[in-house]
Formats: C-alpha cells, sequence, structure tokens
C-alpha cells in the first residue's frame, strides 16, 4: 500500500464524522487525483473479506464496518438496533428533502396533516435541523442533516432521485380524479375503474 | 432506475396520519372504498383537537373543504344515490381540488417510499463516532494575589447612589387655582381660558380646567368652547 495511502487510511479510521477530498487533500498536502487514487487502492484493501469499507457518504469518505457485521458490532454498541422511522416520519423526510428549507405549515400544507410532532421528533433524532427564519421574517424552516445522509446512504446533500421520477403518471393521476370527481354519482357495484 | 413504489406495500390503517396520503393510498390500489375510510380518525388527525393552535386560517379552511368533498363522497356511496343528477359547480371543483392535492402530493408519498428502502438497504454500516479530543486549554497565567485584589475591588464596589439632582417636584393645587380663577371673575365678567393659562405648564394648565369646570359644576360659571381645541370663555353667571 502505498504511503499516500497510509495516511488516508489513519484519517478515515480517526475522524469522527466523514471527511471530504478537500479535507483529505489539504491534511496530506496533495492533489485530489492523487488523494482519489489513494481511496480508490485503500477501497481495493478493503474489499467484502475484510470487516471494514470504504463508502463515500454524506459529503465526504468514511471508513465504516461492512453491512453484515451488523449484529456481531452491536454487541460491542451499548444501543438497541437502529430505531425505524414511522411512515408518516418518512413523508416528512421526503419533503423536507426535495422542498429545503421549508417550514412546519408548509410540510402541513402539502401533507394535509399538522407535523408538529412529526418536525420535533425527527429534530432529537437529528435528521432534520434548522435552517433559519426567511429574510423577510415568519416560520422557522428546516432542512435535513448529514445524518440523515448517512442513515439513507445518501452521497452528498441533495443526492435523491429526481422528484419527476416519482409523479403519477397521466393514467394514474387521471384515475385518481376520475375515482374522486365521479365516485359519488355511480350506482352501487359500478365503480368508474371498470370501463377503463 | 425505476423507484420502489410505496403504494403497493400493505396498507395498516393505524400507519396514516393524514387524509391525503390515505386516501391517495386506497385510490391508487383501486380500493376507494370510502365506506371502509374511518373519516372520524381522518378528521380528527387532520383538525384535531387543537386546531387552532396549529393552522392558519386559510389552510384550515381549505382542509375543512377537502374533507368536506370526502365526507359528501362518502355519504353519497352510503346512501347508494343513483347518479342521474349532475353535482352542483363547486362540489365538483372541491373534489378536483381534492384530487389535484392528492396528485400533487403523490410524488412525496413515492419518494418516502424510496426513503424506507434506502433506510433498510443502509441500515448495516455502523460509524465511527468518537470525538477527536483536542490539546487541554492552556491553564491560566499564574498572577499574584495583590494585583488579582486590585482588579477585583472595582468590581466589588458598590455602586454610587444614582443623583435625583435633576429630578424636581411640581406642586399644584385646585384650591389655589380656584382661587385664582375666582379672583380673575372678580375683576371681569368674562375670562378667556387662554389668556387665564398664559405661560403655565401642561399640569398648571390641567389644574386650571379643572377650577374652571369645578366652578361650572356648583353652577358658578358657565363655560363656551366655540369650536374643538380653541379658546375657553369662562362667564361668571352673575349670582
Amino acid at each position: 500500500m502505498s504511503e499516500l495511502a497510509r495516511q488516508v487510511e489513519a484519517l478515515l479510521f480517526l475522524s469522527p464524522e466523514p471527511l471530504p477530498l478537500v479535507t483529505l487533500c489539504e491534511i496530506v498536502e496533495e492533489s485530489p487525483g492523487a488523494v482519489q487514487r489513494a481511496l480508490a487502492e485503500l477501497g481495493e484493501r478493503h474489499g467484502p473479506e475484510a470487516g471494514l469499507e470504504v463508502a463515500e457518504i454524506a459529503g465526504g469518505f468514511a471508513l465504516r464496518t461492512r453491512a453484515d457485521l451488523a449484529p456481531v458490532v452491536d454487541r460491542l454498541r451499548d444501543r438497541p438496533s437502529e430505531d425505524r422511522v414511522s411512515p408518516a416520519a418518512l413523508e416528512t423526510l421526503a419533503v423536507v428533502a426535495y422542498l429545503e428549507p421549508i417550514s412546519r405549515p408548509q410540510i402541513s400544507r402539502l401533507r394535509g396533516v399538522s407535523v408538529d410532532s412529526t418536525v420535533v421528533s425527527l429534530l432529537d433524532r437529528g435528521l432534520l435541523e434548522e435552517a433559519g427564519r426567511p429574510p423577510d421574517g415568519g416560520a422557522m424552516r428546516y432542512r435535513t442533516t448529514r445524518l440523515f445522509q448517512e442513515r439513507f446512504g445518501l452521497r452528498k446533500a441533495g443526492d435523491l432521485p429526481p422528484l419527476e421520477n416519482f409523479e403519477l403518471t397521466g393514467p394514474e393521476a387521471e384515475r385518481v380524479r376520475r375515482h374522486l370527481v365521479e365516485a359519488g354519482h355511480l350506482p352501487e357495484g359500478e365503480g368508474p375503474a371498470d370501463d377503463e | 432506475m425505476s423507484p420502489p413504489d410505496a403504494l403497493r406495500q400493505p396498507i395498516e390503517l393505524d400507519l396514516f396520519e393524514g387524509p391525503f396520503d390515505l386516501l391517495l393510498t386506497l385510490v391508487l390500489r383501486d380500493e376507494v372504498e370510502l365506506l371502509e375510510v374511518p373519516l372520524l380518525e381522518v378528521v380528527t388527525a387532520s383538525l384535531g383537537e387543537r386546531a387552532r393552535e396549529r393552522w392558519d386560517t386559510d389552510t384550515a379552511g381549505e382542509l375543512i373543504v377537502l374533507l368536506a368533498a370526502m365526507a359528501e363522497l362518502k355519504a353519497r356511496r352510503l346512501l347508494g344515490e343513483p347518479g342521474e343528477e349532475e353535482p352542483d359547480a363547486d362540489t365538483l371543483e372541491a373534489r378536483e381540488r381534492l384530487a389535484a392535492r392528492l396528485v400533487a402530493y403523490a410524488p412525496f408519498q413515492r419518494a418516502a417510499g424510496w426513503l424506507g428502502e434506502r433506510a433498510r438497504d443502509c441500515a448495516g454500516p455502523r460509524y465511527r463516532r468518537v470525538a477527536l479530543a483536542g490539546a487541554a486549554p492552556p491553564p491560566p497565567p499564574a498572577e499574584d494575589a495583590v494585583r488579582l485584589r486590585e482588579a477585583m475591588l472595582p468590581l466589588i464596589a458598590a455602586p454610587p447612589a444614582p443623583s435625583l439632582s435633576h429630578l424636581t417636584s411640581r406642586r399644584v393645587s385646585l384650591p389655589a387655582a380656584l382661587a385664582r380663577l375666582q379672583s380673575a371673575l372678580a375683576r371681569a365678567r368674562s375670562v378667556s381660558f387662554d389668556a387665564l393659562t398664559a405661560g403655565l405648564e401642561p399640569l398648571e394648565e390641567a389644574i386650571a380646567l379643572m377650577a374652571a369646570l369645578e366652578l361650572a359644576r356648583r353652577g358658578d360659571v358657565t363655560l363656551t368652547q366655540p369650536e374643538p381645541f380653541g379658546d375657553i370663555a369662562i362667564t361668571g353667571s352673575g349670582r
């Protein structure tokens, strides 16, 4: 292993958070290209047979334990297995992730339900953070955190599929519309879906 | 990459919080059997008992319209009303808006499904989170006790009592003002309030007014003021 790769490995091992490429370059005083080659070298060294892997996550690089070792390493850690994120929390996170910074009233409006308690619990869990108030005053706005990126395996902020990918197709949207607009006016057993 | 579809996953009613995620899921799965939708729960979840604290008026109004549209749809289903008559324009518009809200919300619901899968896929790896300890802060420089005492003394000295020399107390007396007004009236039948109070401080002026009002109450004088804020003529009643 090259000297640079050894240095990078040592830095990733000690760092409490993912190290951005620029930070690595500054510390080892090398070019981004050289550091990237060192990272690739390190990646090969920590292959599937190793206990650790090099991951590009949350805006930087991290040395982390491999997923299949979770049951073993969690015995060392004094914490329960990762608590689940409820569907309501996931939807709130999705709204914030795509529209950040966004205020609670704006999220509530979109979701059609009060999100106060959901937002508070996501703040407590470090998945959301405050993002300041708009310059013209108004409600506090929120954004997702680096922990959110780690938890959901995102390489950096905004590393999400385009929202358009999730839009309803034309026929699906039309189906929703027809169901709701016409549903109340059809005799029993003659659902609108029948005439497709 | 085709996004995994949250809408294909099994529904558990308890997990839904609001009208939109619930209704959208039902509709897209061809399960818009409103008979099965616990409307009360949906309404409670959306508006709740403390709705006034949580919603601005506009949003609350909009939600109520949407929920009303849902309730009406359900009522029609329950009654099994045959569908000959055309619904009125407002009803149709409310339903169109409900549909538009659902379609607009759908991408976020699906994105949430995608996030959920990511969370499952990424649940395994563990990160090291031990903060690096820096060097301990340098100890404060050694100072001798005398210098510390000197530095401390000004801080613990009692502050000087505040001076009140710029405050003066002005005494005004209603009897004195009454006497002044009465003596002026002894000299002339009618006195101008402005002339009487020329050069007086506002407080003295106010007392003079009270004196005039007092005499008017006793019936000793009549007060006439032709226009608001204008001069007041104080005229003795000649008794």
